[in-house]
């Protein structure tokens, strides 16, 4: 296996009263071809913030201030702006949260596809539009010959999110970027647009990573996970290591406060007091410790700022070898 | 189709009905005596009676009201107490050079209006930006009569490109291009302010939007993003202005020929209603409210064809 895709150390920041905010810190990843990787965490919590910065999308005045987004080895920091444009797109698709504000209002689907296409390959107009129904064809929208001239508003939102999967894969990018792509759908919709995600990489031999905060989808369509807190990766591994043990309190807590199939009638469920700190705000020593359950002052969790083991199943927590110690 | 039309063509009618009403009765409110007017101070009581019957103005207003539209319905409406020709073939024959000047200065609204106020959006807080936007501020503050005296001033008297006539009796295109120039740039600018305005702040919402977000991510170039992608979506909102500022923009007209001594509509209704004669003012006032409505009715159907949800079934 290749590493299609990898963050090193990457921070992006945007200014602040006293210096640099840090909305992502220290991020380092990797995802591999043909693997999906899952990035967990609540809201706020760097996840997306990682990946637009990685591609050259956070909004001005936020920018990257470290760290390395190697695609297949190139450096997309290093490139120029033109030069990232042409990798977006083509080499890295993306995929959004809301399918329904994701579409331009005033275009049909098929122009808006064709302008992807248009945007990195030298073809005709005719030549794109047929290359948009194939593409409507793969995401399984019905009578893609006719939806083609159909306007966003017309088409539902799992329809939508169909299309923007297409725009996302239209030129067969080696990696997918799926942020949180069925948050906005109905239940039963999700599901689909999940395996759809799941067969396109299949089919293609992408490395995806899929941003979510829905551990249930977290286990069935990921090989690896990883769980971020306050801009920093907490914990990452197999997706079996880490639901079978987690190592970081924050995971632990994360775990107890869903509901399980198999626990007994009557348990309640832990929900994590506090909330994750303000990125202007962050403490001096681990982020958690002040909803840590397992947070020592002698520890140092209070002083010291815990970095990422570099073990297979990496955890980012001071306490995490006595923790497992205890259990 | 059909019935959107038969609607369109319906609430014309009450549109002009309306303005002509209140034309009408906002002549008569004002003092003054059409066939005192044209008697003169020393007219006998007897003649001037004699007048007033003749014009109808001896009727109750309820019932010349009544004579008014009915009249109006069939296509009358009447005959210019002054010169005695159709008032409507009169104001007619002052369209051509009010419309000339009304074109031509929308026209350079929108083109210095549009391309400024997507240029502001997209460099928003830089020194262009701000720049564009004092322009605006000075295009609105500044009455178009001063900026027409101020025009004179410089392009006119002291640099000489321009003629200070806003009309000539000369045939040729050419010419009456270069006397249009001046009149045309005074009228095109004061709208082009609120244009550019009103693009920058359409233009912004509109590039903030998840789709193009979207469309970076999918890597459309900026140019084509800003130029295509948003643009259709704001043109909406600066169609609409214009719609609005055309108008306004007639009321500017009036003005602007005014300053040029250019002939046309606004020294045609001046004069009507300075003498009194009812029937000129509104068959002027029938034309301007018919243009007016015409327009934003032509609007709505190319939002129709801008945005599909905009579209009536």
């Amino acid at each position: 296996m290749s590493t299609m895709f990898e963050l090193r150390n990457l921070t992006a920041a945007v200014p602040g009263e006293a210096g640099p905010v840090r909305l992502v810190e220290d991020v380092s990843l990797q995802v591999q071809a043909g693997e999906t990787l899952a990035i967990v965490g609540e809201s706020g919590s760097g996840k997306t913030v990682t990946f637009t910065s990685a591609l050259g999308l956070l909004p001005k005045p936020g920018r990257v201030i470290a760290g390395q987004a190697l695609l297949e080895g190139e450096d997309l920091l290093q490139l120029s702006p033109d030069a990232l444009r042409r990798r977006r797109g083509a080499r890295i698709g993306m995929v959004f949260q809301d399918p329904l504000t994701g579409l331009n209002p005033v275009f049909r689907i098929g122009d808006q596809i064709s302008e992807v296409l248009r945007a990195h390959l030298p073809i005709s107009r005719a030549e794109a539009r047929e290359r948009a129904i194939a593409l409507l064809a793969r995401v399984q929208i019905p009578d893609p010959t006719r939806r083609v001239d159909d306007y966003p508003h017309q088409f539902s939102g799992g329809m939508r999110q169909r299309v923007l999967i297409a725009m996302a894969i239209a030129l067969g990018p080696r990696v997918l970027i799926a942020d949180e792509p069925t948050t906005a759908l109905d239940v039963t919709v999700q599901a689909q647009v999940l395996d759809l995600l799941t067969d396109l990489r299949e089919a293609d031999g992408m490395a995806m990573v899929l941003i979510t905060h829905d551990l249930g989808v977290v286990a069935r369509q990921a090989d690896r996970v990883a769980v971020m807190y306050a801009g920093r990766v907490a914990e990452t591994g197999l997706v079996e290591e880490v639901f079978r043990a987690p190592r970081h309190p924050y995971t632990i807590s994360l775990f107890r406060s869903i509901p399980d199939l198999e626990s007994p009638a009557g348990t309640k469920l832990a929900p994590i007091s506090g909330a994750p700190p303000d990125p202007a705000r962050r403490p001096a020593g681990c982020a958690f410790a002040p909803r840590c359950f397992a947070m020592r002052e002698d520890a140092g969790c209070l002083h010291e700022r815990p970095s990422l083991t570099s073990d297979h199943h990496a955890v980012a927590c001071l306490r995490a070898g006595l923790l497992e110690v205890a259990s | 189709m059909i019935l959107y039309l038969a609607r369109c063509a319906a609430q014309f009618a009450v549109a002009l009905v309306g303005i002509v009403t209140v034309a009408f009765f906002l002549m008569r409110a004002i003092p003054g005596d059409p066939a005192l007017y044209m008697l003169g101070d020393f007219a006998t009581a007897e003649a001037l009676a004699t007048l007033r019957a003749r014009l109808g103005l001896d009727l109750p207003i309820w019932q010349q009201y009544g004579v008014f539209l009915l009249r109006a319905a069939q296509g009358d409406m009447g005959v210019s107490v002054v010169t005695g020709q159709s008032a409507l073939a009169e104001i007619w024959a002052a369209v051509p050079p009010s419309a000339t000047l009304a074109v031509a200065g929308m026209a350079i609204a929108i083109c210095f209006g549009v391309p400024l106020g997507i240029i502001a959006a997209v460099r928003q807080g830089s020194a262009v930006d701000l720049a564009v936007m004092l322009l605006a501020l000075g295009g609105i503050s500044f009455p178009v009569f001063w900026l027409g005296l101020v025009a004179i001033l410089t392009l006119s008297h002291a640099l000489g490109l321009f003629p200070a006539l806003g009309a000539t009796s000369e045939p040729g295109f050419w010419k009456g291009l270069h006397h249009l120039a001046l009149p045309a740039l005074v009228l095109g600018l004061s709208v082009a302010a609120y244009i550019a305005r009103l693009t920058r702040s359409a233009m912004l919402e509109i590039l903030g939007q998840d789709f193009i977000r979207v469309a970076r991510a999918m890597g459309v170039p900026e140019r084509r993003i800003v130029w295509h992608l948003a643009f259709r979506n704001a043109l909406i909102p600066v169609l609409a202005v214009i719609g609005v500022t055309f108008a306004w923009s007639l009321g500017n007209a009036i003005l602007v020929e005014a300053v040029f001594s250019r002939p046309g509509l606004g020294s045609t209704i001046l004069k009507a209603i300075l003498s009194r004669d009812y029937q000129l003012v509104q068959a002027g006032v029938l034309v301007l409210a018919a243009a007016v409505v015409l327009l934003n009715t032509a609007l709505d159907l190319i939002y129709g064809a801008i945005d599909p949800r905009l579209r009536r079934s």
